[in-house]
């Protein structure tokens, strides 16, 4: 199924995530980082923290658990989310993310390629109030579904 | 730990990290950390239906450990940019290990930046995740 490149520059509908004290150790204990600045706020405040800060790639749970939609909008899109890859990840760090702050996220289509090869590059954008305080880049391939690898 | 500008050179290494193996109930306890639930990560017969030998780690927890080295050495606060490119597939059974140097320091304006090179390699040197992070000082 060829990508729908009317998708391109599109915005999807924006979400809301609250970011939770136990999500950010819960990342951290998957990750196995016992960093105590992201456990103990009282070592977190001693580096110069307000409260334990998120960690660099909190926006991955930002982005699954705040906007799950991800995969509808995927599939109207035309990609086949069983065989795609994630080729790149970047973020932007704008402000620390902190326990208790309400984000407001929105996706948009920010690069489409259609062809053999299939990319979609997804961008987020996380605003607390009016300041933005983190921009994630999601690239995706979709590679052939023969002869690829 | 903080580090300032004038404390390091072109050049540093960034300490090394050598995680524990990856584990399948490691990928379980990513899959539910960060909502991504893609049974490729966490089911074997789908993985190999998919064509695999067995599940794949999530490349964000590759990314992940490679974002621990560096926080391990600056915290978050002076991270302004982390962003990686995912070149192979980490599997239960890896034992990676981050490795990265300070490849360039400069200033803007009044802004000190430090940019860093890094990468995570299982012990065969296999790179599965390679990127740049920019230090604010």
């Amino acid at each position: 199924m060829p990508l729908d490149m009317s998708y391109k520059g599109k915005s999807f509908d924006a979400f809301t995530f609250e970011v939770e004290r136990g999500k950010i150790r819960e990342l951290c204990l998957a990750i196995g980082d016992k960093n105590q600045i992201f456990f103990d706020r009282d070592v977190a405040r001693a580096t110069g923290y307000k409260d334990t800060p998120a960690p660099l790639t909190f926006a991955t749970v930002m982005n699954f658990w705040g906007y799950p939609e991800v995969w509808e909008r995927m599939k109207e899109m035309g990609i086949d989310v069983q065989r795609l890859l994630h080729a790149k990840e970047e973020y932007e760090y704008h402000s620390q993310i902190y326990p208790g702050d309400i984000l407001t996220g929105v996706v948009s289509v920010e690069s489409m390629r259609d062809g053999a090869m299939g990319m979609v590059a997804f961008k987020t954008t996380y605003s607390r109030g009016d300041e933005k305080v983190l921009t994630a880049k999601m690239t995706i391939i979709i590679p052939p579904r023969k002869g690829g690898n | 730990m903080f580090l300032d500008y004038d404390s390091i050179a072109e050049g540093d290494a960034v300490p090394a990290l050598k995680k524990e193996p990856i584990s399948q109930v490691q990928l379980v306890r990513y899959a539910g950390a960060s909502g991504d639930f893609n049974p490729i990560h966490t089911v074997v017969e789908y993985a190999r239906e998919a064509g695999l030998d067995g599940t794949i780690a999530h490349g964000m927890l590759t990314m992940g450990m490679l974002a621990q080295m560096i926080s391990n050495w600056v915290g978050v606060k002076p991270v302004t940019r982390y962003g990686v490119s995912f070149k192979a597939m980490a599997k239960p059974g890896d034992v990676l290990t981050a490795t990265g140097e300070v490849t360039k320091k400069y200033t803007v304006l009044n802004d000190k930046f430090a940019d860093l090179s890094v990468r995570i390699a299982d012990g065969n040197g296999e790179v599965k995740v390679e990127g740049k992070a920019t230090l604010r000082f």
